[in-house]
């Protein structure tokens, strides 16, 4: 795994600021900063899990841990990309393992061949956020109560044929929504002669800092769904 | 690539089995898959393009990512072509031998060429695009549904010459004007890309002693108006205090000795110290003009050894991941803002105006490769009455989706690409406008063809445009009244290649604006009042504008704004109703699912609104205005 630099202007190395680009470009440098720091705990790798494995690698976290302790089938052959040709009879998280780091080596990946039921309270506290698939609903819930004692962060969800599903748990959290800004009279202090009039620019946007105070039960899709104007 | 469908749990295997049989037998019937890309892997593809790793920077995109499939599904047929889908090889019959296309394109000009090539061959295209969290799919079929033009999209925003000139507002002016800049010193020499002041213009005010000052100036520079900008920086050997004082010290308002000053402030700027702090890339920094002047000198010395490099007659390309190319618009941006009175902007900010960057992240993409399969999938098994134009949106809209299907809506009749005799009327001086304007600007910018034919409508078939190179040389700077086109006169533009003909109406008129050479009677008339913020013009090109040629990471990003009109409301909260009522849905009062019509406002993280493309993860071309959520 590389090592990251973090003496660079920013807070991040030169690297990182060429590969993640297209992506601070959209949710900031800040938010990048946090994503780079946080470890993430990813429970089954079959279809769906690859995907999030995907994702999670691509976006940059520290540290993505693939816990599964089922062996490679003929189906994950067909729906999981990670998994070499011939790993057969392989543990499936580790048979995922190199794929997934060569995904992004700045990114911390590790491979746990145990089942999540063997683990232990202490386990999921290394994380600053868990999602399960694959999961039985007795796990879910145990582990959904564990992560909200410890305010980490839980997601659940699974798929069948065309249909999924999933879940969030952000206990309370801080989140950001984006709003038009406001047209003002400007005194041509930001722009040309022409600033006096005034200007609508419905492409201006600010970021305003919200708190949610949601109730252990989690939420739909990770974010309130009100429409706040 | 994407999303695939995950497996099935065990206890829902049943429910699902006819499901992964119709998948299975589907896939069992794709014998091959063709991939097309003119692009080479750069870094800043690798947050999201998951087919590529470091070690394939520089390679072509299509080669790497068959071979990175191969390496997870090696009985998969694919061949993959390191290309530009304009090229006239991929004709109609190469179009026909598919069964589905799919487009993961980020420019317009392609887009409506393999929508004319997929409605001359008749095969189904699935069409899509993502510009950051948005992303949107739809498909088009020729005589079912409306193909990619039937409804007007919006042309990219393009600023009157005068305001670049004369009157910069806005940072974006500015950007414009430094990378006419570049190309009239480093690029190829456009007519349409001046950077002096246009003295004709009206508005601007000449200070009595400037007007003198220039009138003397050029007098004694009477012979530079005989020379072209490049030769005359030539000659001056690049020195960059020549060009800045050519090219910035000749703006009104300013006189020299104020402006230099400037660069020598005797206190440290507000700016530096609000540098200082960790919180932004080193880019993100906004310097202080003297920095600008120092980076200017630089970046025009590193420019022109590059020119000197090159081949007798032979021009630099503007390419926003060159440094220099990149410092240079930067610095010639930021003192233009700052001799105009505006805020500068940091490289950072400046390379997404000037590069027309679109962020891009892979979870968007994901999701719409995804929905990309399955409306795939639907025509395929026979059922494209289930397809249907599919927005992805940012938040949920009020009944909880954040995914929004919309019915398809059937073909514009008097669409000028797909009606069965397409027809248009053109406004122009017919006194005024040459035959290479007709070519280059009318039917190959405005109406997409790539190889026009042109014939006069005269009963004698009167030849004005051959698509055969050289034939027609000679006609390209006469005008059109030269040939006895008048009011009233018909020309027919064929475009073999895309099996496509149109019938132009020429209206001549002496009334354009300044600046228009034509207008398409019956185009949406330009907005009046507040604008979203649009980035650059489209007459600016980023390297290879076309992507005509197979090219290195040079070729845009994305050059293109669509408009998105998502109706993104509308449905029940039960999918399944879609089918049923999303038809009737269309005529009741307030029904949101109204399909292409109106056009909502899209906030965006950023002030963009191009998209973006990569070939692996679909995207989608965006029209995207301002939306209010």
């Amino acid at each position: 795994m590389v090592e990251k630099d973090e003496s660079g202007p920013g807070g991040i190395s030169e690297e990182e600021a060429a590969q993640y680009d297209r992506q601070i470009r959209l949710w900031g440098l800040e938010a990048q900063k946090r994503l780079r720091a946080s470890r993430v705990l990813l429970v089954g790798l079959r279809g769906l899990g690859a995907e999030v494995a995907k994702n999670l690698i691509l976006a940059g976290v520290r540290g993505l841990t693939l816990l599964d302790h089922q062996q490679v089938s003929q189906e994950d052959t067909r729906a999981q990309f990670l998994i070499p040709v011939g790993s057969l009879g392989r543990n499936r998280a580790e048979a995922s393992l190199e794929r997934a780091q060569n995904l992004n080596p700045m990114v911390d990946v590790k491979a746990d061949p145990e089942s999540v039921e063997s683990k232990s309270q202490e386990f999921f506290t290394q994380f600053d956020a868990v999602c399960l698939t694959c999961c039985s609903r007795e796990s879910m819930v145990r582990i959904n109560q564990i992560c909200h004692k410890n305010g980490i962060k839980f997601f659940t969800g699974d798929v069948f044929g065309y249909h999924g599903y999933m879940f969030a748990d952000l206990g309370d959290h801080e989140f950001v929504e984006e709003k038009p800004k406001v047209a003002k009279v400007t005194t041509g202090v930001e722009d040309g002669p022409e600033a006096k009039r005034a200007r609508l620019d419905p492409a201006e946007t600010t970021m305003v800092k919200k708190v949610s105070g949601e109730s252990p039960g989690g939420i739909w899709g990770g974010q309130t769904p009100k429409n706040q104007r | 690539m994407g999303a695939a469908v995950g497996a099935a749990a065990p206890e829902l295997a049943q429910a699902v089995s006819q499901a992964r049989l119709l998948k299975n037998l589907v896939l069992t019937g794709f014998s091959s898959i063709y991939v097309i890309d003119l692009d080479t892997i750069d870094v800043s593809n690798l947050n999201r393009q998951f087919l590529f790793q470091k070690k394939h920077v520089g390679r072509s995109k299509s080669q790497v990512a068959k071979e990175s499939v191969l390496q997870f599904c090696p009985e998969a047929n694919i061949i993959a072509y390191h290309d530009s889908i304009m090229n006239p090889d991929y004709n109609v019959e190469f179009f026909r031998q598919f069964t589905l296309v799919m487009n993961a394109l980020d420019n317009r000009a392609a887009r409506n060429h393999v929508n004319r090539m997929c409605l001359a061959a008749d095969i189904p295209l699935i069409e899509s695009g993502t510009a950051g969290y948005l992303g949107q799919v739809t498909v088009i079929k020729k005589g079912v549904t409306e193909c990619y033009e039937c409804q007007p999209k919006p042309t990219q925003k393009t600023f009157p010459g005068c305001t670049i000139r004369n009157t910069p507002s806005e940072p974006i002016h500015c950007i414009v004007w430094a990378k006419y800049l570049f190309n009239q010193l480093f690029g190829e020499e456009d007519a349409d890309q001046e950077v002096s002041p246009d003295r004709a213009d009206p508005e601007a005010a000449w200070e009595p002693a400037e007007a003198e000052a220039r009138a003397l100036a050029s007098n004694e520079d009477g012979e530079i108006k005989r020379v072209s900008t490049k030769q005359w920086a030539k000659s001056t050997g690049y020195d960059p205090v020549k060009l800045f004082t050519k090219n910035f010290c000749g703006t009104y308002k300013y006189s020299c000795s104020s402006f230099f000053f400037s660069f020598f402030p005797k206190e440290q700027n507000k700016s530096d110290q609000q540098n200082e702090s960790s919180a932004m890339l080193k880019d993100q920094q906004v310097l202080n003009v003297r920095s600008y002047a120092d980076l200017f000198s630089k970046s025009v010395k590193t420019l022109s050894l590059h020119l000197a490099e090159k081949a007798d007659g032979e021009a630099l390309i503007w390419d926003k991941d060159d440094p220099s190319a990149m410092d240079f618009v930067t610095s010639a941006a930021n003192l233009r803002m700052h001799v105009f009175g505006m805020n500068m902007k940091s490289r950072f900010d400046i390379k997404s105006m000037a590069g027309n960057i679109i962020p891009a992240i892979a979870t968007t993409n994901a999701v719409i490769a995804g929905l990309i399969v399955l409306e795939g999938l639907k025509i395929l098994s026979g059922k494209i009455d289930q397809c249907r134009t599919i927005f992805l949106n940012k938040q949920p809209n009020p009944r909880k989706k954040l995914l929004v299907p919309c019915a398809l809506d059937p073909p514009n009749p008097n669409c000028y690409v797909c009606a069965s005799k397409p027809e248009v009327t053109v406004k122009l001086n017919t006194h005024k406008v040459t035959v290479l304007t007709l070519q280059d600007k009318i039917l190959k910018e405005k109406f997409a063809m790539v190889a026009p034919d042109v014939q006069i409508d005269d009963g004698k078939g009167t030849i004005l445009i051959s698509s055969e190179e050289g034939e027609t040389e000679a006609n390209n700077h006469r005008k059109l009244s030269d040939f006895g086109i008048r009011n009233g006169t018909r020309l027919q533009a064929d475009d073999f290649l895309q099996d496509y003909t149109l019938l132009i109406n020429v209206l001549h008129s002496e009334d354009l604006e300044k600046d228009v050479e034509f207008e398409v009677v019956g185009d949406a008339p330009e907005r009046i009042g507040p604008k979203p913020s649009e980035p650059t013009p489209k007459n600016i090109s980023n390297g290879s504008d076309d992507g005509a040629q197979p090219s290195t990471s040079t070729a845009p990003e994305q050059d293109d704004v669509v408009i998105v009109d998502s109706e993104d409301e509308g449905t029940s909260s039960n999918a399944d109703d879609v089918e049923n009522k999303s038809r009737k849905r269309k005529l009741e009062k307030g029904c949101e699912c109204v399909g292409a019509k109106r056009v909502r406002n899209l906030l965006l993280p950023l002030d963009k609104v191009i998209h973006v493309m990569s070939y692996c993860n679909s995207t989608l071309s965006w029209d995207v205005k301002n939306v209010q959520n």
